[in-house]
């Protein structure tokens, strides 16, 4: 009885370090998984499946290692599972490889705020596989190599939808500041306007 | 039309280097040219300070999304609720004296508490059938311990041990459309009870067929309980896993798929019945050929 009474003792400490260690994550897995699934019910059950999970394989985790990108590995295997069960995902091949070039045109003008809603309406409108990269590196800081091992794609992807991301958000947010009535020539700055 | 008046090989580069600029991926001496071209080129320099608005703008709206308040506690409470299954694991006879004094009060109260018995029953269900879930995510889907191509019979039973060999042929008849990949002993990290492993591919998925000692431990009768009343089989989904779980006298069976859980609980009613009585015969017999009632020293030695 004694050894049980040790063993519970020790995989009690276990879950304390593995809740100290994996708890404060928390918020960036649930934005992440929220503005990815779009729905607030299945984002929680997401977070909660990841730190189970998390929990279950802690013995393989090694303290010198990155448990922040270990936990956003495991929240987007649970994404991509669930996007394969749904049979949702649409094809985006077309924009893998932007034809495109970083044009020395005039850029449009942004408005010159830029307010929540519309940021978080042009990126929901992004294509799923966008806006996973952009929310890895531009919303959570994560590096080219830490996105590309959680999204399991290879790094010249994350590279070219990365780009190709911002380059959307600019004109979906564009867009709206047209809607606002603001052209090239009400740009504060004159941004972008090729000399 | 638009007309150029620097240098706008330069500023195409500078502008293709802008994305990695902003998220700090350049090399030092790249970072410090385009850091020279964007001092002396107020197009690029615009361009830039557009491209960080948006970032910036996109993390500042991004971070003001918080988590429910009730989700952190949820999480801690689903955490510590999955402690009970490490206790089931523990071998320990006083405990398992103390549950089953605490089941039996339970089972002769009033209908309420009848009703918590039935839950409490469940819920020791799905922790007994969370065994062989465990081991089959742990060994078999995380572990990929199997080979693309089976391996051969003799090296199948050189795994096994003498104790367990004769399971494997009841094994692979059961399982018509299945290949055994793989068969071992295996156990989970920090913890002494051991699994004897079938490892199997087909109908494009991974199947286990893990096997177990009760160590005292029971599935609950009764028919609100049992998948199947009449052969004492048991189902759950667990883990994105479907399990279905059956007993012996002193073994608990358990196969773990994703195969959907009427497909498990077909293949389990075809296995448990040989399976049960080849582990009944070989654990009253002394010294039965394929005696699997020894798997923790049989594990000890592998």
């Amino acid at each position: 009885m004694g050894a049980d009474v040790a063993v519970f003792s020790q995989s009690k400490n276990r879950l304390e370090e593995f809740e100290s260690t994996a708890i404060p994550h928390l918020p960036d897995l649930y934005r992440t998984a929220k503005f990815l699934v779009r729905d607030s019910a299945e984002a929680e059950d997401l977070v909660q499946e990841t730190f189970l999970e998390g929990w279950r394989s802690f013995h393989r985790f090694q303290p010198v290692s990155n448990c922040r990108a270990w936990l956003f590995t495991i929240l987007f295997h649970r994404i991509h599972h669930l996007r394969r069960r749904q049979l949702k995902t649409p094809r985006t091949e077309s924009f893998e490889h932007p034809a495109e070039t970083d044009s020395l045109a005039a850029a449009p003008p942004l408005p010159q705020e830029i307010r929540d809603e519309d940021i978080l309406a042009a990126l929901d409108n992004l294509p799923p596989e966008f806006r996973e990269v952009v929310i890895m590196a531009d919303v959570q800081e994560f590096s080219y190599k830490e996105t590309a091992e959680a999204l399991k794609i290879p790094l010249g992807t994350v590279m070219s939808r990365l780009s190709r991301a911002r380059k959307l958000l600019r004109r979906e947010l564009t867009a709206v500041a047209r809607g606002y009535g603001i052209g090239p020539g009400e740009s504060k700055s004159g941004e972008g306007r090729a000399r | 039309m638009n007309v150029l008046n620097f240098d706008s090989k330069l500023c195409e580069r500078t502008r293709r280097q802008l994305d990695a600029y902003l998220s700090n991926e350049l090399l030092v001496e790249t970072t410090s040219e385009v850091v020279r071209h964007l001092e002396s080129c107020k197009g690029c320099a615009e361009e830039l300070e557009s491209r960080m608005r948006v970032r910036a703008a996109l993390r500042r709206a991004a971070l003001r999304q918080l988590p429910p308040p009730h989700l952190a506690p949820s999480i801690h409470q689903r955490l510590r609720r999955a402690q009970p299954a490490l206790w089931l694991r523990l071998r320990s006879t006083t405990w398992a004296w103390g549950l089953a004094a605490a089941l039996a009060l339970v089972a002769v109260g009033a209908a309420g508490q009848r009703l918590l018995a039935l839950r409490h029953s469940r819920q020791m269900v799905r922790n007994i059938l969370a065994l062989g879930v465990e081991d089959h995510i742990d060994c078999a889907l995380r572990g990929h311990n199997y080979p693309d191509v089976a391996r051969s019979q003799d090296e199948l039973r050189r795994r096994l041990g003498p104790e367990c060999a004769g399971l494997l042929p009841v094994v692979e008849e059961e399982l018509p459309g299945f290949q055994v990949l793989e068969a071992h002993i295996c156990s989970l990290p920090d913890d002494p009870r051991k699994y004897v492993h079938f490892i199997a591919r087909g109908e494009g998925v991974i199947l286990s067929v893990i096997l177990t000692r009760r160590d005292g431990e029971s599935l609950p009768a009764g028919r609100l309980l049992a998948a199947d009343a009449s052969a004492k089989l048991y189902e759950a989904h667990l883990s994105d896993m479907d399990v279905a779980g059956f007993e012996s006298r002193n073994y608990f069976g358990f196969v773990v798929s994703a195969l959907g859980q009427d497909r498990v609980l077909q293949i389990a009613r075809n296995l448990a019945p040989p399976v049960r009585s080849m582990l009944d015969q070989s654990s009253s017999a002394t010294a039965a050929p394929h005696n699997v009632s020894n798997l923790s020293a049989e594990a000890s030695r592998l």
